[in-house]
Parts: C-alpha cells; structure tokens; sequence
C-alpha cells in the first residue's frame, strides 16, 4: 500500500500518505492508539472503504477493491472483532457458506480438518458454532479464510477478549502460518503481543506513521513512546486500603440472575474505600452480575444491602438517590443518549434535580452550566454544553460520564471496562479519578478484562466463570497465571493440589 | 479531474442541505405528476397554478386548508409525541374516532343551550380523555405485558369503526335512512373565524395543541424522560427513569392528540357522528409527521401544505377536467419522494483535488 490516504470529514485526516506492506511468511504488527487510524487502514485494504488517493498493490499488480468480496478473491482474509459465524450452524457448515464453487459440506468438512491439523488449530469441524468458547470460535474465522486461500490475514484486535492462555494458543497459531508462507497483519495496542510474535511492526499516530521497526531491534518502552508521542509515566501509585473498619458499604449474599450464563449464588461485599475487581472473559456473568447490582435486571434470588438497607428489590432511580452510582460498559448506548447534548447527558440520572415549577419544568441554563463545570473539572475536550454527546471521542466522552457519577459523590460505584477502546491519556485519567474515589471512601466493583487494570486499581479481585465466583484473592499476591487458570474455570483450591 | 460520487461519513444534516433534498423531491413529484396530465390535454404549469391559487392564495380557500389541515396536524401531534418517545403507535385512527363519539356524544346532551364558551373546553377535554384512553390500553399491553403496539393499535382501529358503526346504525341514530347521528345543535359547532372565511375556531385548537407539545417535548421533565426512553430505553432505564409508566404517559397523550382530531373533524367539518368519519386522517396525519420529520414544527407544516393539497387538488381536478386517481398520485409521489430524498443527504458530488 502506497501513499494511502482517507479524509472522513475536513478537519481531520484518517490516513495521511500511509505505506504499508507485508511479506509472506512475515507478521506485521499495526500498532497505534484508538482513533490513530489502524481500522481504517485495513478497512481499506480489506475493500471496505475506498482511499482518497493512494495505490494497493498485491503479488505486484495495482488492484483496487470495490467491496470485501474483491478483497477476498485477491486472496485477503480479515476476522474482525465481532466474529461472523451463524451461532446455529455447525463449523463447516459456517465456512461453506459464501464460498466460491460448488456447495459441498462434505468436502469442506474434509478440507477443514486437514487445514485444522496442518495448523495446530483444533476445531471440530462437526460442532455448533453455538457451543464454542470464543478462542475457539476466532480459530474458526481463521480456518474458515484458511479454506477460501488467503494469503494475507488481517486480525484486527484479536485478543481482546481472550483468556492469557488462549492468547498464548492464538500465538503459536500465527507463527504457525508465518511457517506456511502466509503474511499475517497483526492489529493491536498491547505492546507484549507484538514483541512476543511480530517480525516488524508499523506504528501510527494521528493517521500517520509515526515509525516502522523490525522488533528484534526495539523494546516494550521506545514503542510506546512512539505509540503515545512522549514517555509513558510510571505506573499509578496507590495507596495502601483502608482497612475496613465500619460494615461492608456494598454486600452481596447468595445472588442469583437468570440469563446465560446469569449469575449463580454470587457472594462478596466491599468496604468503604476498597476496589474489588471482577476478573473474567467476557460474556460469563459480570454484565448480569452489575446490571442487577443496580436494578437493572431482576435478582432472581439472594440479596443485596447498600449501606446496610436491603435494597434488593429496589429500582435503579431509588438506588442512585442511597448513593449507588453505575459506569456501564456500554458507554454510548447506556451511559449516555448520542443525539442528546452534553448538557442533557451531564444530567442523565439527576435530571430530576435539574427542574423548576415544582419539578415539572426543565432548567435548561443549570444543565447547561453543570455540563461547563463538568468538562472543566474532568478535562473533557468539547465545544460546548449544546455539541452532540455521540460526536465526542470514546475517551472524552468516558470521562464526561464518569465525571458525572464522582461529582455526585456516591457510596458505591459500580464500573464496567471503564478504559475499553479510550486512548492512553484518557485511561490515566480515568485511573486516577477512579483512585481518588476510592481515596474519599467510595466503595468500588471495578470489572474488567484487562488484567493489568485489575491489579493496578483493586485491593481484591475476584474472578467470575459461568457465572459463578471461582475465587477472591488480594491483589498484592495476585499472579497472573492463576488468576488465567481461574478466568477459564479453574477452582484456587485444584491449582494448589 | 473528474466528477466523484461518494457515501458520506454521515448523512449531511444542515438546514439548508434538508429543505434542498426536500425541495428537490417536491418539484421531481410535480415534474413526475405532470406527465400524466399530459393525455388529458391538461398544461401541468397551469393547472399547478390553480391548485397552488385555490388552497392558499383565496381567503376562502385557505379557510378550508385549514379546517382540512386541523386533524392532521393533531394527528401528526400525536405520532410527534408517541413515536420520539419509542412507542410506534398506528392507532391514531381509533383514537379519533373515540373523539368524535365523545365530542358528538356531549353536543347532543348539551343541547342548543349552552353557550359556546362552556362547551367548547368541555368537548376538548371529553374527546381528550376518550382518545387518550383509548390509547392508554394498548400503552398499557405494551408496557405491562410486552405486547407490539403495531399489533395491537392496528386492530383497535377496526374496534373503534365498529364501535361507531353500531351507535349510528343503534342508540346515536337519527331517525331516517341513512346511518348517522342526528345533526349536531348549531350552538355546539365551532364557531368560524371570520365570517366568508372557511376557517372556524378549530385552527386556534390546533395551534395551541402545537404549542403545548412543544412546550412539553422542548421544556418539561417528562418530554425530557419520554425523549430519553424513545432513544435509547436502555440509557432511560440506566437515568432511573420509569420506562413503562413513561410509554404509557406518551400513549395517553398522543392518543389524546388524536382525540381531539375527532373532535375537530366533528364540530368543525361533518356536524354529526357518521359511520367512516374522519376516513383515512388517522393514518395520513402519521405520513404527515414523518414528512415532518418528527419535529412539531414540520409536522404543522406538512399537514397545512398536505390539507392544500387536498382542497387545492379538488379545484384542479374539476377545472382541468382530470380524474381524481391523477391528483392522488401526485399527493402519493409527493410522499414517496420527499421520504425518499434524505438518501440524497448520504452522498456528496465533488471534484477531487491533486494530492501535492
């Protein structure tokens, strides 16, 4: 790729003059924050967007893709974060669907296994997609471009939602395709991943690039210097906890939801000024577990005390007025309305508050005048209290709404991947809030599936499987081995065995 | 350096990129229309001109555009309100009916006697709290049981036909042949606005009706929860806001809009109950907002220049000599278009400039 360039509005450049190429047999990491411009790069050379200007070449010959399917027959694969399998059809039935030629599940189930074994992949080709673990269904998106040629995959954040030992499979299935000869573009921010498979890696920064190296001759610190554009700071320091002198502020007893995986007999309880994290994969009960915490889905059985009122049946406006706060994960659909206004999304959840005549009439100037106060306290980059909440970057908009839950000084918070998918500066922000919270007494269920967030942040983490908590250890004497082992349904007591 | 033709990030959205798509729709609807004027040996220039000339530009005229466009615009009122605050209503037309059985209902107890000034606000908030009743039952399934609006609003209409039609052919029937009430009591009529105007008192009900929606969407609390609960239930539910008691809060009161349709469509224009009143206003004035675009404003524009259309496509159609289906298909290419252009708003034409 030469020279490639995509504007999506005037004022901002996506990819400025980009080069970029792979070898076969190489893995090439893309590396680069949120918004650095790595998806639209690949979204580029998979077909999905057309550049403004630049040329794709590919085996030599000048190409120019007008959709995926393009892409595909040129022979590049990309899996996506979102996996596209149909959950009720089995493995072969998955890749024999939208392939070229004759539809044969048969020989495709043969041609699978073979591929299959050639990599190491183990996948069972009869098997419902539906009943897959996610590891495993990744493995599936591979063997199913493995199956259509490709010579160049292209894995955009593949391990986000990855186990550590599944991430260390996916490895060794990436350096098994360099073997074969194919060329893998690896997308990522996590810096270990890239020194750990990478032959080189191209960095991006604002839509340009900021270097390239082969990664023998680079280490974890220069690239995120290049990454960020200065050095990174130490680690946040925290505190010692306070010890836990007065009754638990949030305390769980037997809890149950229903749902899949739901919540099964889940008991714990945090004391004012402590973090708990929630370790876990994603999908296996945390989302229930907090969503239920604060009402918004129904305990099917068990209880749960707020500053020791049983608040168990409660709705989620009573729990927010006993001092319960909430950080959805879903920042842009939950935490905030995008077509609203900073103002009226700085007062979501109070809003009540912010009326006159009783209560029946809106005061527009306070909200907008608390939208001010807000961005100025939190550092949020934004025009003004009437721009459009969806228009702000996930990492100002993140610091917007958590703003508005620590301004309201709550007993308790609940939070949920509070650094997912926002840029470095932002997620030092968020930190250090979150630890000034804890600082002021504030109790804090911190889940989360980074696990270098847990143990920086919390005193204890507790790892969640099936819905069902496997354990709680402190994090002091955390190690990250056990806590994988428990993450993919280990108990601590068989590790010790 | 050619033409390029591309998908904008996201859809433009200046005033002024909207009114051209929408005027560019209207003058393709017109342009499309005048074709099939064309065997009739009808000049479309001119008989455009008649129409534009007879709904707007006589007093008179534009007297009966507005008692057209009354209805619609309470209809569109009420689509505003329920369909911003998440709740897909299709029920308008049950609703107005259930207003014109309230409004006719109290005119005819009320007898001659009472003066205009008692009964008017009486026959407002009857045909209100009818229609919003009406409303409130299927905001009800919804909000208690689940239950799809689409579903149940539509088949509530056919209920409220029936409903009508048994009390003009049973206990609301005038002695005679044909199935209708009796004439409504002159003093029970709204009254006209100047007299040789077309237009009655109905206007002011409807431009007030305007007002207090937009008061309530722009100003109050509950627009303000109802707006949050229509986009996005989940973030709705995350605020404390009660979503349930929310959709039916918006039930009631787009249904009590549509209430007072029928009560315009009875005082104002028929003067009595009849089987098939309001024919068709319950679900035009829905087309109406989404011309509108869901905001008060454009769905008080689109009703007014809608109801001209009606009154003005009648005159065109006598004086040209053209068949009424060839008016229809004007005012439905009007429709499709105008929905159609904000596919318009997703592209841009440019010349692209030489990288250096």
């Amino acid at each position: 790729m030469r020279g490639i360039t995509k504007r999506f509005s005037p004022a901002s450049l996506a990819n400025d003059a980009i080069d970029f190429d792979v070898a076969p047999g190489e893995v090439h990491a893309l590396l680069g924050e949120n918004g650095a411009g790595k998806s639209t790069l690949m979204q580029i050379l998979y077909g999905m967007l057309r550049p403004d200007a630049g040329t794709i070449r590919v085996g030599g010959g000048v190409v120019a893709f007008a959709s995926p399917r393009d892409a595909i027959t040129a022979g590049i694969g990309m899996v996506h974060q979102e996996f596209m399998l149909v959950d009720s059809f089995t493995v072969a039935q998955n890749a024999a669907m939208g392939r070229a030629g004759a539809f044969d599940l048969r020989a495709t189930a043969r041609r699978l296994s073979e591929l299959a074994r050639r990599f190491g992949l183990g996948v069972d080709c009869d098997a419902r997609v539906r009943d897959l673990a996610v590891g495993v269904r990744q493995r599936v998106e591979i063997l199913k471009l493995l199956d259509r040629e490709a010579r160049l995959l292209i894995l955009d954040e593949p391990t986000a939602v990855l186990t550590p030992q599944e991430v260390a499979g996916l490895l060794d299935v990436l350096r098994a395709l360099r073997a074969a000869g194919c060329g893998v573009v690896l997308i990522t921010h996590k810096l270990r991943e890239v020194l750990a498979v990478a032959d080189r890696v191209t960095v991006l920064r604002d839509g340009r690039v900021a270097g390239r190296v082969a990664v023998r001759d680079t280490d974890e610190r220069s690239l995120a210097r290049l990454m960020v554009g200065r050095d990174t700071g130490p680690r946040i320091a925290k505190a010692p906890a306070v010890p836990p002198a007065s009754p638990p502020v949030l305390w769980v007893e037997n809890l149950d939801v229903a749902g899949r995986p739901g919540v099964r007999g889940v008991s714990f309880e945090v004391a004012a000024g402590e973090v708990l994290g929630i370790a876990g994969v994603d999908g296996n009960g945390q989302s229930e577990l907090v969503e239920a915490l604060f009402g918004l889905r129904p305990a099917t059985g068990g209880r749960v005390a707020l500053a020791g009122q049983d608040v168990t049946t409660w709705s989620p406006a009573r729990r927010r007025a006993a001092g319960l706060g909430y950080l959805p994960a879903d920042r842009r659909h939950v935490a905030s309305v995008p077509e609203l206004s900073l103002a009226d999304n700085a007062i979501l959840g109070a809003h009540r508050k912010f009326s006159r005549g009783g209560g029946w009439l809106r005061d527009r100037a306070a909200a907008a005048a608390h939208a001010r106060a807000l961005a100025a306290r939190f550092g949020v980059r934004a025009p003004g209290p009437h721009f459009a909440a969806g228009k702000l970057s996930g990492g100002n908009l993140q610091k917007l709404v958590l703003g508005r839950e620590v301004e309201r000084e709550p007993r308790a918070l609940l939070v949920e991947q509070p650094t997912r998918g926002i840029d470095l500066g932002a997620v030092e922000a968020v930190w250090a809030e979150l630890l000034a919270l804890r600082a002021a007494g504030c109790a804090i269920v911190l889940v989360s599936a980074e696990l270098e967030e847990l143990l920086s942040l919390s005193d204890r983490i507790a790892v969640m499987f099936a819905g069902r908590l496997v354990g709680i250890v402190p994090a002091a004497r955390a190690d990250v081995a056990a806590i994988g082992l428990m993450m993919a349904g280990r108990e601590p007591a068989s590790l010790a065995a | 350096m050619r033409w390029r033709f591309e998908r904008r990030a996201a859809p433009a959205d200046a005033a002024l990129a909207v009114a051209g798509a929408n005027a560019t729709a209207i003058a393709l609807a017109l342009l499309l229309g005048g074709l099939l004027f064309l065997p009739f040996d009808v000049a479309p220039l001119a008989a455009y001109a008649d129409l534009a000339g007879a709904a707007f530009l006589t007093p008179r005229g534009l007297g009966y555009t507005l008692v057209a466009a009354g209805p619609l615009v309470m209809v569109g009122l009420g689509t505003v309100v329920a369909w911003r605050s998440g709740f897909a209503y299709l029920g308008f037309q049950g609703c107005l009916l259930m207003g014109a059985v309230a409004a006719a209902a109290l005119a005819l107890a009320a007898g001659p006697d009472w003066p205009p000034a008692a009964f008017l606000p009486l026959a407002v908030a009857a045909s209100f709290a009818a229609g919003a009743g009406w409303a409130a039952l299927v905001g009800f399934a919804r909000a208690r049981f689940g239950g799809s609006e689409v579903l149940v609003s539509l088949m509530l209409n056919y209920v409220a036909a029936l409903v009508v039609q048994y009390l003009v052919t049973g206990p609301m029937r005038d002695p005679g042949d044909l199935p209708q009430s009796p004439l409504l009591p002159h003093a029970t009529w709204l009254p006209p606005l100047a007299s040789g105007s077309g237009a009655n008192a109905g206007v002011f009900v409807a431009l007030l009706a305007a007002l207090a929606v937009w008061w309530l969407l722009r100003r109050s609390v509950l627009g303000f929860e109802l707006e949050v609960a229509g986009l996005g239930a989940r973030a709705a539910r995350f605020a404390g806001i009660d979503v349930p008691r929310r959709i039916i809060a918006a039930a009631g009161i787009a249904g009590g809009l549509g209430g007072l349709a029928g009560a315009l469509e009875v005082l104002g224009n028929q003067h009595r109950l009849l089987d098939g009143v309001g024919e068709g206003i319950g679900f035009v004035g829905i087309v109406t907002a989404l011309l509108g675009k869901l905001t008060v404003v454009g769905a008080v524009v689109a009703a007014v220049l809608y109801g001209g259309l009606g009154v003005g496509g009648n005159v065109m159609q006598r004086r040209a000599g053209l068949p009424a289906s060839v008016v229809t298909v004007v005012e439905a290419l009007i429709v499709l278009l105008v929905l159609a252009s904000d596919v318009l708003l997703r592209y841009r034409v440019f010349r692209p400039r030489r990288q250096g």
